[in-house]
């Protein structure tokens, strides 16, 4: 009987509730409403806001200084705050032309490579990017880090977001003689690993389940998980179709170094390889092999150097020091999927989600909740095909709101990665759908997702005294993250360095921290430890403690709104950090003594300070050194909030 | 909101609690803006409150980091005498090794046991002084976990998966119960100076908890927390001005009509952390200790003066409202005792029987064990057979832990493994029920305390445990 009732439960959820479901509806463009108050060409953001503030008794606050404004939307875009002299630009533009100015300004943000580093950062939570493997020995992934600065390109690119899904899903199928679409693919692998698992069948296991369930989150907003052991009890998702998604990944081979590289790259490889080979010290070595090495035989080059005496591996040795000035070029190569060229494994459905209980042989497929294709899916590309279909209820509007969260602190749908049934319903529904149309209208451009939610006046609020936080009433002041903050204190203090791409650096981190700990050696170029934090090495089993303390993930699992924690050990590392002191006494050895006060409000705080402030910073000044008063401003909420 | 001067002192003082994170929480929902980003339900931040009157309001957990071996030390075991030199019968069917040893010929244990104490349980000659306290003790015979590699059972032990990502026990108490301490941290951990447990840091991570709850890392000497110091050349006088303009202008920000709940918070942080720098320093100070009490806990003795260093401030720590407090005893390898067991476990067992009875000594005359539980434990056990000559491999079959203190009744035994101490037989308890019972113990029903993550009520135990009743005083 009580079996009888499940079942009945789970057909009730399957049949009614998701069907009933709002985010498993299609997508409907709703009319613009037209509301008192707005000209008819106003943003349509504006008008779905104020429709539901008006109807509260509510109107808009006022906007925002342009003073605030530049550097919100300057940290917002592009993480790092605006000069002195660009503000006292803006502030004059606006004050003749406000709307021109702040569209010039989006455009110039947009436009920065640091856009993407800003925003390739969010990416990067979802995807759970790290470099390293995690568990015991954390080893590296030296390539990993072209899948970082593949985000980041797209994001610059303002690669269609469709295709950017299509890359990570299929890249290497759909577009196999392209390197960015295959170093894509290496989104499937960022999870951690046991590489020296005693169970290896165990292992990529858990590496499918890893991403199955992070696809699901990622793109659709579905929390797959449960469905692994059981049906799921509150989504409409059965255990057999969990099993059809992950069937998409079943057959794969995981590459950790897979060649990935463009005709030029491989023409420029050659060149470089001959000049390597071509170097006297390289050539030394190469001709002492050759007449040492026996002839005839297959040696490992371990057995080969048995083969000398001791004099002889005395002189390679030193050869060998001296070639060693030379770094041998290397070809890129990057974590990848890709299909295998024998037969496909096929994958079974899993009793309890154990590997030692295979049932039935499960084909690939889609969940059901999503009105799809009837047609029968084979591989990645109809996955690719699915997710990106502008009929998918689910993709763009899981899209949209996490970009929204991103400029406003807080989502329409409270869950960015859970769009199921047992999530909150939008404050805004009909807000959201737009917003999802417009998004596919616009050839699913962030840029333009962008510039539309920063030119509404909703964006552009001032902070008030009595916001109203769910209907978008005045501006929340928004917290920074870690990186923003520390890159803040490297831009200000003129230590940031701008370089862009590459392996991840190490900038030093307290001793204390390291003791007992393992795997970090400090960049020996000193250059690269004033380098934007997106470019600190990714390693799992130790955070960099300056992100970690401003709620950095842990890079395990997906993470689809970071925790915005205040905390007593964060007020520790603003006041006493060696990164914050250092910037604070850059800071104050280049301001002009006559003004010490106001330049350092214009540097750290982008504004002039009130009167009130100039006179207790004054006071506090005839007793205490300007970096002192530089140290007190960056610890301000207004440097580690966007206001 | 203008912060009154009363309900700033309120505010201030319920700050240390959760480390300004119960502050944060009260002000969200004073101001109705309470949000969970992931949960969209009640505020992450917020102290769960306990489901029961819990018996333990503290706990010490004392990590044996790398596995030691409970048929050397706690699992007596006659047929392991008898059989020794032979292989495993065939009766005992397959399991699972990390290197292969299965068919090597069983090792008799190390030492002799002896029965102490009125309930006379069987502790091997290696832990003289814990096995003075065995009457305190409730000692789990018939433990279990799910992987023979270290990483995953150090994951299993401190966050009840073997996977990455999820939160730590520690962090699970300090999230059910806030902190008791205005001043320190809700769960500290205090690795081995020798180098970190295998797993590392996700081992006290907070996982998807809020960051406020993972364990922060506490050592001894002049710098026990993370830029707990001044900045070099700046004195406490300047220290003291410059934090006093930093909470005036943020007061100002808040006057000038942007007053929002986590801006005031942060105020409070200042002023906490503001506190914490003479508190920690005091915290880890045992030299205020009698030296009676210090050599109590062997600090007067090379081996024993780290672990018993550790152990005392684990007391202190206690003392001063801490909730969580791990200890890690072995460096990254540990009591890992692939060879050589013989001086491994002698080196490791010197190091830490006496601070560890000394310990319990010491909360039980201060009246602090009733309320404090005392959990001692690796992530696994060692196999019966040995390995090469004279070691042993892991063991997640079966092995022992044992708690003391906090209404945990003493002088027991529970569960029993087989004839050999291969694998748990008789009242097995998995690493699941041993973190029910801690949380009950703590006043929480383990299947109530979750967290909403990925669309799911997570919790520690996952959707296993079961309380260890028998356990329970």
């Amino acid at each position: 009987m009580k079996t009888l009732l499940i079942i009945f439960a789970a057909l009730l959820v399957h049949d009614t509730v998701a069907s009933d479901h709002w985010a498993f509806q299609p997508v409907r463009r709703p009319e613009v409403p037209v509301v008192a108050g707005l000209v008819s060409e106003a943003n349509p953001i504006d008008a779905f806001i104020l429709r539901q503030l008006g109807e509260a008794g509510m109107g808009f606050a006022p906007e925002a200084t342009a003073e605030r404004l530049i550097r919100r939307m300057a940290l917002d875009l592009i993480g790092l705050p605006p000069k002195p002299d660009e503000v006292e630009v803006f502030v004059k533009a606006f004050s003749s032309d406000p709307e021109r100015a702040c569209s010039a300004l989006i455009d110039r943000l947009l436009e920065s490579p640091h856009y993407g580093e800003r925003w390739g950062r969010h990416w990067l939570d979802v995807a759970r990017f790290a470099e390293t493997d995690g568990f015991e020995h954390d080893a590296v992934r030296p390539h990993a880090w072209r899948y970082r600065d593949y985000v980041i390109r797209s994001y610059n690119d303002d690669k269609p977001y469709d295709r950017f899904i299509c890359e990570q899903v299929a890249g290497d199928v759909l577009w196999p003689d392209e390197p960015q679409a295959r170093i894509a693919t290496g989104f499937n692998l960022l999870g951690p690993d046991m590489v020296d698992s005693a169970d290896q069948e165990q292992r990529r296991l858990n590496r499918l389940t890893d991403m199955t369930d992070t696809t699901a989150l990622a793109f659709v907003g579905l929390t797959m998980g449960c469905a692994k052991c059981h049906d799921h009890p509150f989504e409409p998702i059965t255990q057999r179709e969990y099993y059809g998604l992950q069937a998409f990944y079943t057959p794969l081979d995981f590459n950790d170094a897979a060649p990935v590289y463009t005709p030029a790259e491989l023409s420029s490889h050659k060149m470089d390889l001959a000049r390597y080979e071509s170097r006297a010290e390289v050539v030394a070595l190469a001709a002492f092999d050759m007449e040492h090495r026996p002839a005839g035989r297959k040696l490992s080059h371990k057995a080969y150097l048995k083969t000398l005496s001791k004099d002889e591996k005395a002189a390679r040795d030193k050869l060998e020091e001296s070639a060693r000035r030379y770094k041998r070029p290397e070809l890129p190569a990057a974590l990848t999927v890709s299909y295998p060229s024998g037969p496909w494994r096929k994958t079974r459905l899993l009793n309890r989600g154990e590997y030692s209980q295979p049932r039935e042989v499960v084909p690939p497929g889609f969940p059901k909740i999503v009105p799809g294709d009837e047609t029968r899916p084979k591989d990645r590309r109809d996955l690719a095909a699915w997710l990106t279909d502008p009929g998918n209820p689910l993709t763009a509007r899981v899209m949209v709101n996490r970009v929204w969260r991103q400029h406003f602190g807080r989502g329409l749908v409270a869950t960015p990665s859970d769009f199921g049934v047992t999530s909150k319903a939008p404050t805004h529904p009909e807000l959201l759908d737009w917003l999802a149309s417009e998004f596919v209208r616009d050839g699913w451009s962030l840029k333009a997702l962008h510039r539309l939610i920063l030119s509404s006046k909703t964006w552009r609020q001032a902070v008030v005294d009595s916001p109203d936080r769910l209907l978008y009433r005045g501006w929340l002041p928004k917290r920074l993250e870690g990186e923003v903050i520390r890159d803040s204190l490297l831009e200000i203090s003129g230590r940031l360095n701008p370089a862009m791409y590459g392996p991840g650096v190490m900038p030093p981190i307290p001793a204390e921290v390291f003791k007992g700990a393992s795997g970090w050696s400090p960049s020996k170029d000193s250059a690269d430890h004033g380098r934007r934090s997106i470019y600190i090495f990714a390693r799992r089993n130790l955070r960099f403690p300056f992100l970690e303390v401003f709620d950095a993930p842990d890079s395990n699992l997906s993470c689809s709104a970071r925790q915005e924690s205040t905390t007593a050990p964060q007020s520790l590392t603003l006041l006493n950090a060696a990164d914050v002191v250092e910037a604070a006494r850059q800071v104050a050895e280049s301001l002009p003594k006559n003004t010490i006060v106001a330049s350092a409000y214009r540097r750290i705080l982008g504004r002039d300070p009130s009167a009130e402030e100039a006179d207790l910073a004054e006071r506090f000044l005839q007793r205490s050194p300007a970096k002192e008063l530089c140290r007190a401003l960056f610890n301000l909420n207004e440097f580690v909030y966007a206001y | 909101m203008e912060p009154t001067r009363t309900t700033r002192r309120e505010f201030l003082r319920s700050a240390g609690a959760g480390f300004g994170a119960v502050a944060l929480s009260a002000m969200l929902e004073r101001e109705g803006l309470a949000d969970a980003p992931e949960a969209g339900v009640a505020n992450p931040l917020a102290a769960h409150g306990s489901h029961f009157t819990g018996t333990a309001k503290n706990v010490i957990f004392l990590f044996m980091s790398g596995g030691p071996s409970h048929v050397d030390l706690f699992d007596y075991k006659a047929d392991l005498i008898r059989l020794g030199g032979r292989p495993i019968p065939d009766s005992f069917g397959e399991f699972k090794t990390r290197r292969k040893v299965a068919k090597n010929n069983l090792l008799p244990p190390l030492r002799p046991f002896h029965r102490h104490g009125q309930s006379g349980i069987e502790v091997s000659e290696w832990l003289p002084n814990i096995a003075g306290c065995v009457d305190d003790i409730c000692l789990l015979r018939g433990c279990h976990g799910d992987s023979v590699t270290h990483p995953e059972s150090v994951y299993l032990m401190n966050t009840g998966s073997i996977l990455m990502g999820r939160a730590s026990l520690g962090s699970w108490s300090a999230y059910g119960l806030g902190s008791e301490s205005e001043n320190m941290p809700a769960f500290v951990v205090m690795p081995d100076p020798d180098g970190w447990v295998k797993g590392g840091a996700p081992a006290w991570g907070n996982g998807y908890l809020p960051a406020t709850y993972q364990g922060t890392i506490l050592r001894g000497g002049a710098t026990p927390i993370l830029n707990l110091n001044n900045p070099r050349g700046v004195s406490a006088a300047q220290q003291l001005e410059t934090v006093n303009l930093i909470n005036q202008l943020n007061r100002n920000g808040l006057r000038q009509g942007e007053q929002d709940s986590p801006l005031a918070a942060r105020i409070a942080a200042y002023e906490l952390a503001y506190r914490m720098q003479s508190h920690a320093r005091e915290v880890v100070d045992v030299s205020r200790e009698s030296p009676a009490t210090r050599r109590l806990y062997g600090m007067d003795e090379a081996v024993t003066e780290d672990f018993g260093r550790r152990c005392l401030m684990a007391r202190r720590m206690v003392e001063r409202g801490v909730r969580f407090v791990q200890l890690y005893c072995g460096d990254t390898l540990g009591w890992d005792g692939h060879s050589k067991m013989d001086s491994n476990h002698s080196e490791l067992c010197a190091r830490s029987d006496l601070p560890v009875a000394g310990l319990l000594k010491d909360l039980k005359s201060r009246g602090l064990l009733d309320s404090t539980l005392v959990i001692w434990g690796g992530e696994f056990g060692r196999m019966p057979m040995s390995e090469g000559a004279d070691g042993r491999d892991h063991n997640p079959h079966g092995f022992c832990m044992w708690m003391a203190g906090g209404g945990v009744k003493g002088g027991q035994v529970i569960g029993a493994t087989d004839a050999v101490g291969l694998r748990a037989v008789e009242d097995k308890t998995h690493v699941h029920d041993i973190h029910a019972t801690i949380l009950h113990l703590l006043g929480f029903d383990h299947t109530r305390l979750t967290y909403r993550h990925h669309g799911r009520e997570d919790r520690l135990t996952d959707v296993f445990g079961r309380v260890i009743t028998r356990a329970i005083a």
